[in-house]
Parts: C-alpha cells; sequence; structure tokens
C-alpha cells in the first residue's frame, strides 16, 4: 500500500504495465467501450453526416430555411428571456414561507411535472379557430371571432411561445427561488434600516444575488429550448404551410418527412457555431471559473 | 442623540406571548446592554426598537417622537446584525455609504463621511475590497462603520461580537466601548454573555422569559442581585447557591442546610426564624480559613496563574472557590472555606426573591 503511486505507474524500463496498472485498465474497459459505442460513435456519425456540402446548398437554397432560422432566433430570444423573467419575477413570490404558498407552488409545478404530449394537444384543441374553447369564449362575449391562433405566423409563434412559457416555467421559477434562498434574510433587513425601498432592495440586494444564477439559467435554458421540438410540432406541427418551423422541427421534417436524412442534420449543425460557445461558457461557470 | 423609552411593551405571535410587558427607560447617550440567555426576548425586543417586528402592546419612544408606526428607515436608528449582513456585491466604500446614498445625500458629503468613519475604525486600506475578502474582525468594523456614518440618534447592536474568535471579541468590546466614549450616541446592545454586558455597559437589563428581573449598573447587578435568577447570570464563575432553613436565636443568625452544616451570617439579615432560603456566596469571596469556616472535601483544583479555582463538596453540595493565592490543597484534601459576611446574599426560596438586608 505504501509504495502504491509507484506500482500504478508504468514501468518504463520494461515497458510493460505492472499488474496493477493492468488491472486498472481491464476495470476501465467496460466504460471506454461503451462511451466509444454511445457517446463518440453517434456523436462522430452525426458530424460525419454533417459534411456534406451539398446538404447545406441544398437546405440555404429552400426558402422555408431561411424564415425557420428566423423563427428560431425569434422563439429563442423571446421565450427564454420573457421566461426568465417572469420567472424571477414570480420567484419573489413563491420565496415567502406560508403554508398556502407551498400548497400552490405545487400546483404551480404541474405543467413542467406532466407529460407534453396530453396537455399540448389539449391546447391546440383550445386554441383551434373555430370550435376551440378560447375562441368559443371570445364569441361568446364579444360575438366577435377571435383570431386564428394557429392559422398565421405571427399568431402561431406567439401560441408556441406562449405555451412553451407556460410549460418550462414553473422549472426555472424554483432555480431562481432557489437562488433567492440563499440570500441572506439580514441583508434586506439591513436595508430596511438604511432606508431602501422593494425596488431598491430588488436592485441591490436581489437581483446582484440571483444575478449568476440567472445568466447561467439563461444559457442553460438557451440550449435546452433550441432542443425544444415538442411545443411546435405538437402545437403547429410547423404549419400553416411550413410558417412556423424552427432548426428542431424543421431538420425532423427533412430528414423523416422528406428522407433527406443529410439535409436534416444539416439543419441542426448550422447552430452549432453559436451554440458551442455558450455550452462552453455554461461548463465554465458550472465549474466556477468565470465568476 | 436620543433617549429611548420602551413602555409595557409586549410581543405576541398568534396566542403566544413572548414578551410580557417591559419597561425601559434610557437616557441620552447611555450605552444599555439587554442581556440574559436564549430565548428570553431580548433580540425580539431590540428588532422591535428598530422597527423590524411589530409591537403588539405598548409603547416605544425614540426622543420624544412615539414610533411604533414608524417604519425602521425613519426611525434615525443605525443597526449592527450578528453575522455584519454586510451587501456582498458592494465595496466597503459602498458598503458604508450606502444609506446616504439611498437618502440622497450628495456625493462629497458621503465621500467625507465615509473617509471619516473608515479613519475611526481603521479601514482606510479595504475601502476597495469586498466583504468576502476581509476577515472577521475587519467585516465587523465595516458593520460598525456602516453604523456611525449615518450619524444616527441610537445605535442597535445584535450580538455583533458572537460570531468572533475569543481574543478578537475582546478586543471589540473594548473598541465598541471607546466609540461610544468618544460619539457618546445613545447604544443599545444584545448579548448573552454577561462578561460583555459587564465589561460594556452603563447598565445592564437582565432579561429571562420575556420579562426584566433587573435594571441596573454591572456593579448594582453583581453586589445586589434582586433575585436568584440575576444571582446566578452575573459573574463567572457562578455565584454559589446553597439551600437551607434561616435560624435566627438572639442576636446570632445562620443558614442551616439538611446536611446539617451552619451557614454564617451577619448580624443584620432579615428574614424570619424557619424560612426556607437560598443561601448565595460569590466564589472570590470565599478565603481559606485555618478554622471556623466550612468545611470541604476539595474535588478538583485549577490554577489560571492570576487565581485559582478551587471546586469542593460540602457535605453533598458542590461549591467553588476563587483565591488569588494557591492554597496549596489537591483533590481529596480537606480545607475549610470562611464566607465574607458583608458579601453573603439571601434568597426566599419560595419566590427567589432577595431578603433585604
Amino acid at each position: 500500500m505504501v509504495s502504491l503511486a509507484q506500482d500504478v505507474a508504468p514501468s518504463s524500463r520494461s515497458g510493460r504495465l505492472s499488474a496493477e496498472a493492468t488491472w486498472g485498465l481491464i476495470m476501465l474497459l467496460p466504460y471506454i467501450a461503451i462511451f466509444l459505442t454511445f457517446v463518440l460513435y453517434p456523436v462522430g456519425y452525426g458530424l460525419y453526416l454533417g459534411t456534406e456540402v451539398k446538404a447545406y446548398q441544398r437546405i440555404f437554397d429552400d426558402p422555408i430555411f431561411l424564415r425557420t432560422l428566423a423563427n428560431t432566433v425569434i422563439f429563442l430570444g423571446l421565450a427564454v428571456n420573457l421566461k426568465l423573467m417572469l420567472a424571477l419575477l414570480l420567484s419573489g413570490f413563491f420565496v415567502h414561507e406560508r403554508r398556502w404558498i407551498r400548497w400552490l407552488s405545487f400546483i404551480f409545478i404541474l405543467p413542467w411535472a406532466i407529460p407534453s404530449i396530453p396537455t399540448i394537444l389539449s391546447f391546440r384543441w383550445m386554441l383551434n379557430a373555430e370550435w376551440g374553447m378560447i375562441n368559443s369564449l371570445i364569441f361568446q362575449f364579444t360575438f366577435q371571432d377571435g383570431p386564428g391562433w394557429l392559422l398565421d405566423r405571427v399568431y402561431g409563434l406567439g401560441s408556441i411561445i406562449t405555451i412553451h412559457i407556460w410549460k418550462y416555467l414553473p422549472f426555472w421559477t424554483l432555480i431562481l427561488v432557489a437562488a433567492r434562498l440563499t440570500i441572506s434574510k439580514d441583508l434586506y433587513e439591513s436595508a430596511d434600516v438604511d432606508g431602501a425601498s422593494g425596488l431598491q432592495k430588488f436592485l441591490y440586494i436581489t437581483f446582484p444575488g440571483v444575478r449568476n444564477m440567472y445568466i447561467t439559467s439563461t444559457l442553460l435554458s438557451t440550449i435546452w429550448t433550441l432542443g425544444d421540438f415538442n411545443s411546435i410540432y405538437l402545437l403547429t406541427g410547423g404549419g400553416p404551410a411550413d410558417s412556423t418551423q424552427v432548426l428542431a422541427t424543421l431538420g425532423i421534417r427533412y430528414a423523416f418527412g422528406m428522407s433527406e436524412v443529410r439535409a436534416g442534420v444539416a439543419t441542426i449543425i448550422v447552430a452549432l457555431p453559436f451554440m458551442v460557445p455558450i455550452v462552453v461558457l455554461m461548463v465554465k461557470r458550472l465549474r466556477g471559473e468565470d465568476r | 442623540m436620543a433617549s429611548v423609552s420602551v413602555e409595557a411593551v409586549r410581543k405576541r405571535y398568534g396566542a403566544l406571548e413572548v414578551i410580557h410587558g417591559i419597561d425601559i427607560q434610557i437616557p441620552d447617550g447611555e450605552f444599555v446592554v439587554l442581556v440574559g440567555p436564549s430565548g428570553c426576548g431580548k433580540s425580539t425586543l431590540l428588532r422591535m426598537i428598530a422597527g423590524l417586528e411589530e409591537i403588539s402592546g405598548g409603547v416605544i419612544r425614540i426622543g420624544d417622537k412615539v414610533v411604533n408606526e414608524v417604519p425602521s428607515k425613519d426611525r434615525d436608528i443605525a443597526m449592527v446584525f450578528q453575522n455584519y449582513a454586510l451587501y456582498p456585491h458592494m465595496t466597503v466604500r459602498e458598503n458604508m455609504g450606502f444609506s446616504l446614498k439611498l437618502r440622497k445625500a450628495e456625493r462629497g458629503v458621503i465621500a467625507e463621511r465615509v473617509k471619516k468613519a473608515s479613519q475611526i475604525l481603521g479601514l482606510d486600506p479595504y475601502l476597495e475590497r469586498y466583504p468576502k475578502q476581509l476577515s472577521g474582525g475587519q467585516r465587523q468594523r465595516v458593520a460598525m462603520g456602516r453604523a456611525i456614518v449615518r450619524n444616527p440618534q441610537v445605535f442597535l447592536f445584535d450580538e455583533p461580537l458572537s460570531n468572533l474568535d475569543a481574543k478578537l471579541r475582546v478586543q471589540m468590546r473594548t473598541e465598541i466601548k471607546a466609540l461610544h466614549q468618544q460619539l457618546k450616541t445613545t447604544s443599545i446592545y444584545v448579548t448573552h454573555d454577561q462578561i460583555e454586558a459587564m465589561t460594556m455597559a452603563d447598565r445592564i437589563v437582565v432579561m429571562h422569559d420575556g420579562i426584566v428581573e433587573q435594571i441596573g449598573s454591572p456593579l448594582e447587578l453583581y453586589e445586589r442581585p434582586n433575585n436568584l435568577f440575576v444571582a446566578g447570570f452575573i459573574g463567572s464563575p457562578a455565584i454559589n447557591l446553597i439551600k437551607g432553613t434561616l435560624r435566627r436565636d438572639g442576636g446570632r443568625n445562620w443558614v442551616a442546610t439538611e446536611a446539617g452544616i451552619d451557614l454564617p451570617l451577619n448580624g443584620n439579615a432579615s428574614g424570619q426564624d424557619g424560612q426556607p432560603v437560598v443561601y448565595g456566596i460569590r466564589p472570590e469571596h470565599l478565603v481559606p480559613a485555618d478554622n471556623g469556616g466550612l468545611p470541604v472535601t476539595v474535588s478538583v483544583v485549577e490554577p489560571t496563574g492570576a487565581s485559582t479555582f478551587v471546586y469542593a463538596d460540602l457535605s453533598g453540595a458542590q461549591i467553588c472557590g476563587v483565591f488569588a493565592e494557591h492554597p496549596g490543597v489537591n483533590p481529596g484534601s480537606r480545607m475549610t472555606m470562611m464566607p465574607r459576611l458583608d458579601r453573603v446574599h439571601l434568597f426566599d426560596a419560595g419566590s427567589g426573591q432577595r431578603l433585604a438586608g
């Protein structure tokens, strides 16, 4: 045991591994095999599929693609930021230690906790322009026809963003509640004595206290929202006339709807130059290197 | 600066009353320490004065103004919190100037006041640092500086030294006291440490279970504790308390313990013959005697250098004596300790109140 380090180090003189090092390698092999088979190979094969230049020409020539790119930017920009701002606001309510607020938070978490398919499909029915619940109500109260929620690009994207926020807001609210809970109550009392208003307390204590978590959440949510296929696919299916596609849904449409796998992969890879820096920044932050 | 007056103040949380009507008058410029065991209500009372807790009953005045409904920020007080409550995202300079900035003071005024306070507290080299870059003692000073900069009518301290190590605590104790002598701002200081209370206070308020047990100068509390609680709380090592029965026979008074020991009393002690009493004598008021004292068997001897603590058994009762000279005894040896009769405290065993005399 005393000479463990020596034993483990490969013996350079004989060019052979010591018994411990050999066994160590044998123990590592299953992990290495699984890593190669299920991580490196799929990612590598995916990137290989995306190396064909023709595929990129194909998608950039497609008029749908540029609109999809614009949709994706709008979706990410609005959904992520609105969601997190609302979450920051709501976390200020859910952070209060009252019993009824705790019970309310159980109800509040439901949209995030239950599976997407039934809920988003039921929203799809509710938003149906002719017989959906929402337009029926609008008609009952105003005797006007409501808008075609899923029948037009602007309303469609608006509905998608709203449903996305509905679905993921609870999660981020809880994350920011946790961040707020790390702020010592003394600071607020001290600010009370110092004469701070509610807004000043938010600006000088709350926001600086949750800022790191807020930025990390924004990065993480951007990555996840880019991969949010359900909110679009289940609500509008990318329609009408492909006007509400985002990269994730368009990629699937190319790959499986039109059997152009390489074009599908290329669609997603287009996002990589934007995503890789975010992922790098994210990992750095999580490791605490970027404080 | 201002006086602070607490009149019949009560605090209830729902049906539970934790402060049962407290009266304290604090004249302008006085340093008052609220002391008591945890849960006695001292911090709650301080927070009511600060405006951080609602007042369930009674009146609190700062100066001539009733402040019951006045929000914290308009009470013209500054508070030093137990864990300092420094704003982590502000530098020392910003922390100290924050309250003035909120009050829209001019930049020049803020800079000048921060400078003055940082000079008083020796914080000049640290003004651009963040709280996490400071040691405990430095943070403590910043918290003080933040209070000084305001130049408030009243300073409130909520156990400000309890997070410091023992050596620093003693040092800061002296610094706070010196600061008070320099600024002469009315100060209310909460602690559970009776030594802090004794060394810092002009007057001490001893609290217990939501009531005031006694208010007085440190020496008054030490020399004439009103009741058993105050007697036991003030003084270290704690006062020896021995149960017995008061005996009077002609001009002679003594307390007879159940074990058959007679504890000597002055001729002028009050109380009825046969009354159950508690006999109190502080360890430092026992002297080694050749004869005529209390016969004890030594159990532990603790030399501290300056004095020697002797813990001993008096027919079943544990007593402690503190002697300037090492009495030359060992565990197991027998000695006699003589109480200084003018220093004996006598309490009624039932009520715990001091018997006059």
